[in-house]
């Protein structure tokens, strides 16, 4: 059952991981390797072969979740997940080999196994999206506005949102935010109640300094951020100027929407 | 009024900024739906500065006036230099808006000595309590507790605080009174030892009755001068050690010195800080803490110093080669672990999955480990020769830098 051919066909799905399991469910029926497993928002036109777009349905993405945790752990599933919004190219095909493989384990150990090529490429890339989370707990910056909404425009590198929404809710669960992904346009809000994914319309944002317009601005807001980026400026230790291991721990692609490297007239 | 605070937050966090800890994790200080802020298991490193250390607490001086005259600091009385106070609520709403901004994911307060160590922990206390009693806030708070204040407040600072600091600065009695005539060990260790006690006694509380407050949740941690006085490196590790050991420390740090006092013919004459040796003690500090080593294994009465070469494990492995090889396959956890090149997350790495399989150098390769170094003290079949023995002097000369090392810090301060 689990001789898997490879194939020219390009399997096409919507983009969710839902879609993704849907895919990966159609593979396994016809027992093919596609040639390439991609959202259909990449550009198709230089592949070869036949692409076929596929539907989404929740039903069949359950039964693949629920083998999935069934073959390792609910934790392992969403470790998978994880691996899935890190958007990197092939991500999809890695995932449906690791998969492959372990539906055919019969040990019930295989996805225990880090020795195992696929297994450790995932864990990998799950762990660089946890990174991403993890950082961007910190490089969050919120911009207050007059009715007391709290903005923050980020541009990662994975599709993390979601990732973030449990952090903040818990430790702003007293304020209304938005944490808005600019790149992917989708943001989470929290209403001080629920997190809810939001795509903004006729926004009052400049999207490229990721300011919030200056009419609808907290009135102390500009006066906060200068004190933190004059604070920024006031801690750095010129004696042990270390810029190399400030842009390791705090990559260029990360500062665009943070204020104390975005000083005017720096 | 705005470009008041604005001059004062100027002033006082560069006052503070010769405070190297930036930890602000190993607290729970749970949520409260609709309140400000928790704090993290692990702590968040939100911004980094140029000199390339971390950002997670708005660090700042309540005020740098200062009653003492300590060679080594910067806000010594007999400096002139431009002085400010914050107010309480100042203090208290610049934290809170920094963090609503998640800016910062806490506060750690310090002071210059005014007026008393009563006096000054008074006012650090008020800023603690107004955060946590009339905003709610649940963020971090680490606090010093200013040597010479009295029990009872050092008690209640507990109280509001996650953590609490007593720096030693310099790592002997003689020097330190030599450099800071007004101080002497026993007014940092008591209060150290007073904390100490204090989170025991507190542990068998909550123990007994969950309600109870917490007391310092995150421990107590403190801060050494290196390279201010001339005690050795043998000196720190020992001193540092006992702090583990016998006060619990959470975290001992060590910062290198800069000569920010000229012409004081106590203090050496350097140049620039000493970064390497910093680095080294760092590298020493977590062999100490994550690697099972005791501080007399690293260094001992004939090597003092760190050897700026090479790390510190593998310099215990030279000196050691009888330890060696090592088979991976086979060894315990503790003895790869003490492998250079191999760290805690490959050690666990390699235990939890030899038992499918046998480990090769591409799979050790994936795993992070730094062949350079690990492939002299391991058995695998892929070696060229099959090594039976370490050489120290072959292995010496291999892994001898063919440059001075840079002052190159390594990522220690990212673990906020």
């Amino acid at each position: 059952m689990h001789e898997m051919k490879a194939s020219s066909l390009s399997l096409v799905y919507d983009g969710s991981y839902d879609g993704f399991l849907c895919a990966v469910f159609e593979a396994f029926e016809r027992r093919i390797l596609p040639q390439a497993l991609l959202p259909a928002s990449r550009p198709l036109q230089l592949l070869l072969g036949d692409q076929q777009m596929l539907e989404t349905h929740p039903n069949l993405a359950e039964r693949v979740r629920k083998g999935i945790i069934r073959k390792s752990s609910p934790r392992n599933a969403s470790l998978l997940h994880v691996a899935f919004l890190s958007e990197l190219p092939g991500v999809e095909l890695l995932l449906l080999r690791y998969l492959v493989k372990l539906f055919a384990d019969a040990g019930g150990r295989y996805w225990q196994n880090m020795l195992d090529e696929e297994v450790f490429e995932v864990v990998q890339i799950a762990r660089k999206v946890k990174k991403e989370v993890h950082r961007f707990n910190g490089f969050v910056r919120f911009q207050e506005t007059a009715d007391g909404m709290f903005f923050a425009p980020i541009d990662p590198d994975h599709n993390i949102i979601r990732l973030l929404a449990r952090h903040f809710r818990t430790r702003f669960s007293g304020q209304q935010w938005i944490i808005y992904d600019t790149k992917r346009n989708y943001g989470i809000y929290y209403d001080l109640h629920t997190v809810q994914e939001v795509v903004l319309q006729n926004h009052r944002i400049n999207f490229n300094a990721g300011n919030v317009a200056g009419e609808v601005k907290a009135l102390d807001e500009d006066f906060y951020c200068r004190l933190w980026q004059e604070y920024y400026d006031a801690v750095n230790i010129l004696e042990r100027q270390n810029h190399r291991q400030m842009t390791n721990l705090m990559p260029r692609r990360y500062w665009k929407y943070l204020p104390e490297k975005n000083k005017a007239g720096k | 009024m705005k470009e008041q605070v604005l001059k004062k937050l100027q002033v006082l966090a560069d006052a503070a900024k010769y405070d190297v800890s930036c930890s602000s994790s190993g607290s729970t200080r749970p949520a409260k739906d609709g309140a400000l802020g928790n704090a993290a298991r692990a702590g968040v490193c939100h911004s980094f500065t140029e000199d390339g250390r971390c950002i997670s607490l708005l660090k700042i001086l309540y005020t740098n006036y200062c009653i003492y005259d300590c060679a080594y600091c910067i806000n010594r009385r007999s400096n002139d230099l431009p002085r400010a106070a914050f107010s309480v609520d100042e203090l208290v709403d610049l934290t809170l808006n920094f963090y609503r901004r998640n800016y910062i994911e806490g506060l750690f307060l310090s002071s210059g000595v005014v007026v008393s160590p009563d006096h000054t922990m008074e006012r650090l206390i008020a800023v603690a309590r107004k955060l946590r009693n009339e905003h709610h806030f649940n963020g971090y708070i680490h606090m010093k507790a200013i040597p010479g204040a009295s029990a009872e407040l050092v008690a209640e600072a507990g109280l509001w605080a996650d953590r609490l600091s007593v720096n030693i600065e310099i790592p002997s009695e003689n020097n330190l009174r030599l450099l800071a005539p007004e101080k002497n060990f026993g007014s940092v260790l008591s209060p150290m030892n007073q904390i100490h006690q204090g989170i025991v006694v507190n542990k068998e509380e909550r123990r007994k009755f969950r309600k109870a407050p917490r007391f310092v949740p995150a421990g107590q941690s403190t801060q050494l001068i290196v390279g201010a006085s001339p005690e050795s490196d043998f000196d720190i590790l020992r001193l540092a050690s006992g702090f583990y050991k016998q006060q619990q420390l959470k975290r001992v740090y060590y910062s290198g010195f800069v000569p920010v006092n000229l012409n004081d013919s106590r203090l050496p004459a350097l140049l620039k800080p000493p970064l390497v040796r910093e680095n080294r003690l760092y590298q020493a500090d977590w062999l100490m803490r994550f690697y099972q080593f005791s501080f007399d294994e690293i260094l001992d009465d004939n090597h003092s110093f760190l050897d700026p070469n090479f790390d510190p494990k593998l310099t215990w492995a030279l000196r050691n080669p009888a330890f060696f090889p090592i088979d991976l396959n086979t060894a315990s956890y503790e003895m790869i672990l003490r492998v250079p090149g191999i760290g805690v997350r490959s050690a666990k790495l390699i235990v939890t999955n030899r038992r499918f399989g046998s480990i090769t150098f591409t799979h050790l390769k994936r795993m992070g480990v730094a062949l350079k170094r690990a492939r002299y003290f391991i058995l695998c079949r892929e070696l060229p020769l099959q090594l039976k023995e370490v050489d120290p002097v072959y292995i010496r000369r291999k892994l001898s830098p063919s440059i001075q090392p840079k002052a190159v810090q390594l990522s220690l301060f990212e673990h906020a």
